[in-house]
């Protein structure tokens, strides 16, 4: 497989952020009680990532390694508010959706860790698959969890009512969140014993 | 030591850069979000006095805006002032102590587009305001006129939410009574304090009067079927609720207390406060107001 879509699919899939490397899981608790709010946070931050990743890859022999930390929180900070900025001037209904979420994103453990180990060691080209790929599995992940919490806990899909009664009211509070996320973990735990044969290595997580 | 000012200039160079970036953003953007942000507020008041979206705007539908400065002179006293638009063409600034006594009434030559513009309008009145005095905008109340009736007041407020401020807007109808609830912005959690912005939360203080607001709280209790339906225009729609069922679910309810949102019960006493506070005060001002117009026989347009 071509190494940019391997890239892209990685992200999506095999190293979930959410799901595989247990990045961002406060967020991914606190916002997902619907689809819609996964979604805008998931676009929002993948649109972070990107441009954070292309940045400090084009960038990265200028960065001094002693203060690298610093110079990405400020780098994303930086598009996080040019965002900000913008947004409402160009579509003033997009940003009354997403300016919640927008001004959460600068201190997310996953845009500064896939700076860290991906885009401060890589080129440009892959730098920008690996942001898209990171970026897209972490709004699947939230738009997934978004999708059980809303159907179990409110009995409806993306606003709309489906069941008209609520199963679950449960789900939609914060010990909900906890609930569904480690639940996908698992299940994606035992698809990879499945397909491998082998138990997933464990990982750290913040 | 090398090392010390290769950091420095390392650091510096990307702070600088960022920081130019940002500045060049700002300047371009400042502009175009303001007006986006008036338009806004112009379409929230429209909404707010039944004239949102898919409603025609009626010809003989004026809005007019008071503007309310705080001015202090050069002896440290301060005193508030209304920008009032005239009957005849023009515009005056009505002073008004803070005791409540009407004061001068200071003409102040602008147009409408001037006074519209925030940063014209304040060098407008302090051009009219004698020397060593300042004025400092407070806020804009809208007064809506149908065919020179009274329609009813859009007044904006502002409460402590959970992290940051929220600010909201109440329309009352001639009476006093909350005809509708706007947020306009708010920082609170997305799904827990957000949901403020919903219609089932706004929607409740519809139909409060001056004496119920005064006593009311928010209660943790979940809200009625039969409330959360009319509440919702869309859902009573769906449901195939006549306009009399509406009404009669809603003068059922109309003396509740504000049902709580699941989880954000701190949201909803801030902008159940917020509101308390906004139509109280401005009930104690228009009185005023109205009382010292009378009292300085001064015709406005409204």
């Amino acid at each position: 497989m071509n190494r940019n879509v391997q890239l892209l699919w990685n992200g999506l899939i095999p190293e979930n952020p959410i799901f595989r490397l247990a990045l961002s899981l406060c967020p991914a608790v606190a916002v997902t009680t619907s689809i819609k709010n996964g979604l805008m946070l998931g676009l929002a931050v993948l649109f972070v990532q990107v441009c954070s990743s292309c940045t400090v890859s084009i960038f990265k022999s200028y960065i001094h390694p002693r203060i690298r930390i610093p110079a990405y929180v400020i780098i994303i900070a930086l598009w996080v508010t040019v965002i900000d900025m913008i947004l409402p001037v160009i579509s003033p209904d997009v940003y009354k959706e997403v300016k919640l979420f927008i001004a959460l994103i600068v201190v997310f453990a996953i845009i500064i860790s896939r700076l860290e180990l991906f885009a401060s060691k890589e080129p440009f080209v892959p730098s920008f698959f690996d942001g898209a790929g990171m970026g897209a599995g972490f709004c699947f992940g939230l738009v997934l969890i978004g999708a059980i919490r809303e159907f179990f806990g409110a009995g409806q899909i993306y606003g709309y009512d489906v069941l008209g009664f609520k199963p679950l009211l449960v789900m939609i509070l914060p010990a909900g969140g906890f609930f569904v996320i480690g639940f996908i973990m698992a299940t994606f735990n035992w698809l990879e014993y499945k397909i491998t044969g082998k138990l997933p290595k464990s990982g750290g997580g913040h | 030591m090398k090392e010390i000012v290769k950091i420095v200039l390392s650091l510096t160079t990307v702070c600088v850069a960022a920081a130019l970036i940002l500045g060049a953003v700002f300047a371009k953007t400042d502009h175009l979000r303001k007006v986006n942000e008036e338009k806004l507020r112009e379409d929230t008041i429209q909404s707010l006095l039944g004239y949102g979206t898919g409603v025609k705007k009626p010809g003989d539908l004026k809005i007019f805006d008071v503007y309310r400065y705080v001015i202090t002179d050069d002896k440290g006293t301060t005193v508030l002032g209304y920008l009032l638009p005239l009957k005849e063409k023009g515009f005056a600034l009505a002073e008004i102590d803070l005791s409540g006594k009407p004061g001068k009434v200071i003409p102040v030559t602008a147009n409408a587009a001037q006074l519209a513009e925030p940063s014209s309008r304040d060098a407008a009145i302090n051009a009219a305001l004698p020397k060593g005095s300042k004025a400092t905008y407070a806020e804009t109340l809208s007064i809506a006129n149908l065919r020179d009736k009274r329609l009813g007041y859009v007044v904006p407020g502002s409460t402590q939410g959970f992290k940051e401020a929220i600010k909201l807007m109440v329309s009352l109808d001639p009476d006093f009574n909350v005809t509708g609830m706007a947020i306009v912005e708010a920082k609170e959690d997305p799904g827990l304090g957000a949901e403020i912005q919903q219609d089932y939360f706004r929607n409740q203080f519809v139909g409060k009067t001056v004496d119920l607001l005064k006593s009311l709280k928010v209660i943790k209790e979940p809200l009625p079927t039969d409330y959360l339906e009319v509440l919702e225009p869309a859902k009573a729609k769906k449901i195939g609720l006549t306009q009399d069922q509406i009404r009669e679910i809603k003068q059922k309810h109309v003396k509740d207390d504000i049902y709580a949102l699941t989880g954000a019960t701190i949201s909803s006493r801030a902008v159940t406060n917020g509101v308390k506070d906004t139509v109280r005060k401005f009930v104690y001002r228009l009185d005023i107001l109205t009382g010292a117009l009378k009292q300085d026989k001064l015709q406005v347009a409204f």
